[in-house]
């Protein structure tokens, strides 16, 4: 190839190491997984992390696995707090979410990209490939994780990027960690509400304080739990019908009954893909029709007009949802009701077959168990400084509910908490902030060199990626 | 070591033992260099009005990727100078300051929050410090009640 010289006023400036590639930051979670360049603003590959299984092979990305034609048997290689369960799986995953956007190698094989439907000879030559040449073997690869990930895992992390997919270099960094600094800071508590977990932490010079982690399950998945009872218990009950099962729709008025037809399948979608085809459609909702009651005080408590704000709430201007089926109605108080549980656990929508949830897993109290199993001298300190992160914490209220919280919970502390203003930097915050590390020119030093990785071997990680 | 790999400048060193020792620095403002690799010395001072640093923190500029200038974060030390609250005297307070404010960028405040502790621990004497990230967290008189609170 002709390869035309560069002279200095030309060189590159995202260089790595005076080399011109640039590193991978990977940033897998459970509802799905961030890949893209260091240096860039925002993730270029965004991928579900379910993923489909049926007896023709196994398919990733959202192009493949809303297919309800499939026989899709739906399944998630993470674990509901975001650790790794499959690593088989999880690794595949991963390795589809940056072969098939990021194209500065290869494509992936058109059978497996997800652009073709046709399931049939899936998977078959997928080794053959793959032999000799090894995905990311010109990338360092960055991943992040989370700060309850066992020294197992991370080690396994390192094999993959090392043995599986020939990494030149490789680096652990910690989600909240990447959070804080995003936020200009090095002593944080972190607040991140994602879809699996809500978790807070704190963080002293740039390093977690593995004392003070508390999580909880009351995330954005808790969340679509309690609208499903929300839809069970409505009078008339909501039909949670998902895109798939419609051919067609005629409007209707306002909580009138659904006039749609239905498409039929030959063989029906198994219920983990109507499962994960309903909550598209609780994602929707929650996006566009939940709020969290901002306070002051709670959803049951009074106000100085005499009222409780519950019937304050209800004076409020609802917001019409239409489902796919076309029912639609005007939703009111429920906005707020639904997701009062994340911060008073006897609002609580009661979720058919789990136990209810206590006190102690509200994001307040979360806040108060973290903040006092730290240094008193600090405490203050990290009032101060609370970082929101996660995508769930976009919900209209939720910073204002979580600050007049703690304004009551410490009377005599001053709370500050800071929350990005963009929804990228909030999404992909974690992402975004491994995206500026690895991009830094400084960085090649921090590295974990192959060389080194083969010279101690994987619990290199441990001692390095703090 | 920093979480970024970015490197102290020997002068930051010099200029901070010479406030320490030499009595006659009041501050110094330390910043990344352009290319985000070293940090070094932006400047010193002996000038004893707060709120004339305070200005040069609130003012303080960087340039993104594009090479647009914004609000910048900075490093600082301040040979902090203080009543105690009980009257019984002066007190001074070598402070290090982490200035980021809140509508920088993303980019430098990352770079600046995870350079911090390379600086921070090449510093031997300090006896404060401070996370500030808005124009409040930098008044003469927060400070002073931090300190004053433990008194």
């Amino acid at each position: 190839m002709a390869s035309q010289t560069l002279n200095s006023s030309m060189q590159p400036t995202d260089v790595y190491g005076g080399d011109e590639v640039s590193a991978i930051i990977l940033d897998p979670g459970y509802s799905s997984v961030r890949a893209g360049f260091a240096g860039e603003d925002t993730p270029k590959s965004f991928v579900n992390s379910h993923y489909g299984v049926n007896e023709s092979g196994t398919v990733f990305g959202d192009d493949a696995i809303h297919n309800p034609l499939a026989a899709l048997d739906i399944r998630n290689p993470m674990s509901k707090e975001g650790i790794v369960e499959d690593w088989d799986t999880a690794t595949r995953l991963w390795e589809y979410s940056i072969t098939s956007r990021l194209t500065s190698f290869k494509q992936a094989d058109p059978r497996t990209n997800g652009l073709n439907d046709d399931l049939k000879d899936m998977d078959v030559e997928m080794d053959g490939i793959e032999e000799g040449e090894k995905p990311l073997e010109e990338h360092p690869l960055l991943m992040t994780e989370t700060a309850w990930n066992s020294p197992k895992n991370r080690e396994k992390s390192i094999e993959i990027a090392m043995e599986s997919w020939g990494c030149p270099a490789f680096w652990l960094a910690r989600n909240s960690v990447m959070a804080a600094f995003g936020a200009g800071k090095a002593t944080a508590l972190v607040v991140d509400v994602g879809a699996s977990t809500a978790s807070v932490l704190a963080i002293h010079d740039g390093l977690i304080l593995k004392k003070s982690v508390q999580k909880s399950h009351l995330a954005g998945n808790w969340l679509s739990s309690q609208l499903r009872t929300l839809f069970e218990t409505s009078e008339p009950k909501v039909e949670l019908v998902p895109h798939y099962m419609i051919m067609s729709k005629s409007p209707v008025d306002a909580g009138a009954p659904a006039q749609a037809t239905y498409r039929k399948y030959e063989k029906s979608p198994t219920d983990s893909f109507r499962a994960l085809e309903e909550e598209r459609v609780l994602t929707e909702f929650k996006e566009s029709v939940v709020q969290v009651w901002p306070g002051p005080g709670r959803l049951n408590s009074n106000n100085q007009m005499g009222m409780t704000n519950l019937e304050y709430a209800k004076g409020q201007p609802g917001r019409v949802f239409e489902m796919p089926d076309g029912y639609n109605q005007m939703w009111g108080v429920e906005r707020f009701s639904v997701s009062e549980g994340m911060f008073d656990e006897k609002a609580a929508l009661p979720i058919p077959g789990e136990q209810p949830i206590t006190k102690a897993q509200t994001i307040p109290e979360m806040v108060k168990a973290s903040v006092n199993a730290v240094d008193m001298d600090l405490r203050s300190q990290l009032l101060q400084n609370i970082v929101v992160t996660g995508g769930t914490t976009l919900i209209n209220g939720f910073t204002d509910r979580l600050n007049n919280e703690l304004v009551a919970m410490y009377p005599s502390a001053r709370i500050k908490i800071q929350a990005a203003g963009l929804t990228a930097e909030r999404r992909f915050g974690s992402w975004i902030g491994g995206s500026i590390l690895g991009s830094l020119g400084t960085f090649h030093q921090m590295w974990i060199s192959r060389k080194e990785y083969e010279e101690f071997g994987a619990n290199v990680v441990e001692k390095r990626c703090k | 070591m920093s979480q970024s790999g970015v490197q102290v400048d020997n002068d930051c060193i010099k200029q901070f033992n010479e406030l320490k020792l030499g009595k006659t620095l009041k501050y110094i403002i330390y910043k990344l260099s352009d290319d985000f690799g070293n940090i070094v010395v932006e400047e010193t001072s002996s000038d004893k009005d707060w709120d004339n640093f305070r200005e040069k923190l609130v003012n303080a500029k960087t340039k993104n990727k594009q090479g647009k200038e914004g609000k910048g974060p900075r490093y600082a030390v301040y040979d902090f100078e203080y009543d105690l609250a009980s009257g019984e005297g002066k007190r001074n307070k070598i402070t290090f300051i982490a200035w980021s404010p809140d509508d920088a960028a993303i980019g430098p405040k990352m770079t600046y929050a995870s350079s911090k502790d390379a600086l921070k621990r090449s510093l031997n004497g300090i006896a404060a410090e401070v996370q500030a990230n808005d124009e409040d967290d930098i008044e003469y008189n927060t400070i002073l009640s931090k300190f004053n609170k433990g008194a």
